[in-house]
């Protein structure tokens, strides 16, 4: 079923290994057996009433289920910068664990001809870079993902191709930035040593490929590269997000911070920067919690406290019928403003869920998922920050799309990002706007990426004996300012 | 309030001096090194993993309540070696395989099962199935703890129970697992003697099997 699923869009956030309840189905008609992995997943009484998780059934005859259709809205980049003006187009690619984004530039003018997305075919494989790892690494699939994810480019590029009536040999570069993981898978460089301590990558700079090579057809055969990696997680999705935010202009330390399953974190300076990545896990995408969703229809995204009590956004304005990860923020600091919640993460009055427009409610376990997702976040600013010496920052940019749509208060009210929410700037797709800035300077040393790559440093946290315990204090949620109501 | 009492509530609230005072003030009373654990640091401690499990204690209160148990037992234990009588519930060579760096769990469950009166060999983090197998040998160990939370690591755990076999110790000793990413089905899979869920299920675990052996 899982094959059958995916390509209607389905995700397996565990690489449909049985592990999580992310695919959860109900069989309305028809038969599916249940295995042990389920057993363990599901309550009888969920089995009961038809729920089974759909990567472990196999279909064996007509079946009609219930499922959650889940649109994907993927950011793009439409940001004016400046550029030294060159002959030709260019194709700027962000490949992400989850989405790819991709435009094509005609490079004498800056203009964007073309803009392409699409979810990464590799995602059945696993959701996060840890689980497509296990597929990769321990299920020998690596060979499989870099041909799936080569193609899907491919077929992205030829689509902006068609939808800007232009010839593949106009095109002058191309441009692909993404996480160290996804770097590997791309390139076809064993991603063995990723997967186990130290994480450190055997080859992570600069690969550089003709079209050809990767099984495109453009007639001038362009270059194509895959912008190196700073080190560890950290790849050129980061390197380019700090071309596009120029933290190598400012005077003051000045951060960045990718917020995902994997959250990255670069601070300094025109000194130098200081990068690390920490292992939040899916609290963030709302994966492990218990009525959490995409941002989509029927998602409470923002949860605000008023005089007649807590007041709950939902897209699309109709029913509500689930919490992604922004609603997931604004709830927990909700709770804190309002006492429901205590600041060691308890719910005040022992209760074990806190009904946030019915059906849906917010768990103890939730607000669990959570501490440990803004801990890992917390513990990697704090340790970068005293490693820069730094006692504040003047501007911290949000990259990403969650960066785009968390409430910069809540994030500070529940001590993910400890800064005044003036100060704190979404920077949207920064890695796609790097990505572009690149195409004008893959040359010239001065500002290009290879210039900004050197000045910046890989710091591996989880190595750092005091993580640990950094992590654990930063575990439990700050006590209220006394200016935060209003 | 008895000073058993009060010595229970010291642990459970964490407070490390407090629970420190009242075992010296025990001692000094004329209470047996011995009686603390059954009458004051497990039944704390069990209490401590009924409200993890609860979700009413999260990481951080859990670990203070077992540093203050530790402030206990850091007295207690030398004074234990001259007891003839009191015997450990068994001994645990402990760690997390090699590859993974996570060492909060593993310790939370080293520390429950040393205030149920476990000994702990700890080896740490990033550890060879080699270390292992020296350390069974060496401390006449019957239990192995073993720990993982990631997927890509977690299959290490079966590379250590082979070299149990191969050194001809598999049969000598109890293999516990855990870790967020395992599951029941694959523990068995792997060939473990149990999976602990949570801390507080590994402690239960490992008193299960020493009172079935």
């Amino acid at each position: 079923m899982r094959d059958l699923l995916f390509d209607q869009g389905v995700e397996f956030p565990c690489g449909g290994q049985g592990r999580c309840r992310g695919c959860r189905i109900r069989i309305l008609n028809g038969k599916a057996e249940v295995n042990r992995a389920q057993q363990e997943r599901l309550s009888p009484e969920e089995i009961a009433n038809g729920w089974r998780l759909a990567c472990q059934c196999i279909v064996e005859g007509d079946l009609e289920i219930e499922l959650r259709q889940w649109d994907a809205a993927i950011l793009v980049d439409d940001t004016v910068f400046a550029f030294r003006p060159r002959q030709g187009l260019g194709v700027a690619v962000d490949l992400g664990t989850t989405t790819l984004a991709a435009q094509l530039l005609d490079l004498a003018t800056g203009r964007v001809l073309a803009v392409s997305t699409a979810l990464n075919a590799q995602a059945r494989y696993g959701a996060d870079v840890m689980s497509r790892l296990h597929f990769a690494v321990l299920e020998g699939g690596q060979h499989q993902l870099e041909t799936l994810i080569r193609q899907q480019i491919g077929a992205l590029i030829e689509q902006l191709l068609f939808s800007a009536g232009k010839h593949g040999a106009e095109i002058a570069d191309i441009v692909v930035v993404g996480n160290t993981v996804m770097h590997h898978f791309f390139c076809g460089i064993d991603a063995e040593p990723l997967a186990h301590y130290p994480f450190e990558p055997a080859e992570g700079g600069l690969q550089t490929f003709r079209s050809s090579a990767l099984g495109w057809k453009h007639a001038g055969d362009p270059l194509v590269r895959f912008l190196p990696c700073l080190g560890g997680f950290v790849g050129s999705d980061v390197l380019a997000g700090i071309l596009a935010t120029k933290l190598t202009e400012h005077d003051d330390l000045v951060g960045l911070i990718d917020l995902g399953t994997n959250g990255e974190i670069v601070i300094g300076n025109k000194e130098g920067l200081l990068c690390a990545s920490t292992a939040a896990g899916p609290a963030f995408e709302a994966a492990k919690i218990s009525m959490g969703m995409r941002a989509s229809t029927g998602a409470i995204s923002q949860v605000t406290v008023n005089r007649d009590g807590v007041h709950c956004h939902v897209i699309g304005d109709g029913a509500p019928s689930g919490l992604c990860g922004s609603g997931l923020v604004d709830a927990v600091a909700a709770g804190l403003e309002l006492g429901v919640i205590a600041t060691s993460g308890r719910f005040s009055k022992g209760e074990n869920s806190w009904m946030l427009a019915p059906p849906v409610a917010l768990t103890q376990n939730d607000i669990r998922e959570l501490q440990l997702a803004k801990a890992a976040i917390a513990a990697g600013i704090k340790l970068l920050m005293q490693r820069k010496g730094a006692k504040e920052l003047t501007r911290l940019y949000l990259a990403g799309a969650f960066g785009n749509y968390i409430d910069r208060a809540s994030a500070q009210r529940i001590g993910l990002i400890d800064f005044p929410p003036e100060r704190v700037e979404a920077a949207g797709n920064t890695a796609l706007l790097g990505a572009k800035l690149a195409l004008f300077s893959l040359d010239s040393e001065d500002g290009s990426y290879a210039g900004v790559r050197r000045r910046v440093e890989h710091v591996a946290l989880n190595a750092d004996p005091s993580f640990q315990d950094v992590f654990v204090e930063e575990l439990a949620f700050p006590q209220a300012r006394p200016t935060s109501i209003n | 309030m008895s000073i058993f009492e009060e010595l229970q509530q010291a642990i459970i609230d964490g407070k490390a001096p407090v629970a420190k005072e009242l075992t010296e003030r025990g001692l000094k009373e004329g209470i047996k090194p011995h009686e603390f654990f059954p009458k004051a640091i497990i039944p704390a401690m069990d209490e401590v993993g009924r409200r993890m499990r609860d979700c009413e204690f999260f990481i951080p209160e859990v670990l203070i309540a077992a540093r203050a148990a530790r402030g206990a037992t850091d007295i207690l234990r030398p004074l234990l070696l001259g007891e003839e009588s009191i015997k450990p519930a068994g001994t645990v060579v402990i760690g997390t395989v090699k590859g993974d760096l996570h060492d909060i769990g593993k310790n939370i469950v080293a520390m429950m099962l040393e205030s149920a009166g476990f000994r702990i060999v700890d080896l740490g983090v990033d550890v060879s199935p080699e270390k292992i197998v020296d350390a069974v040998k060496q401390q006449n160990a019957n239990f192995v703890a073993l720990s993982a939370l990631l997927t890509t690591t977690m299959v290490n755990m079966k590379a250590i129970i082979e070299a149990l076999v191969a050194a001809g110790l598999r049969d000598k000793v109890k293999v516990l697992v855990g870790g967020a990413p395992l599951t029941d089905a694959w523990a068995h899979s792997i060939g473990a003697d149990g999976y602990g869920k949570d801390a507080p299920g590994a402690v239960e675990l490992a008193r299960r099997l020493v009172s079935a052996a």
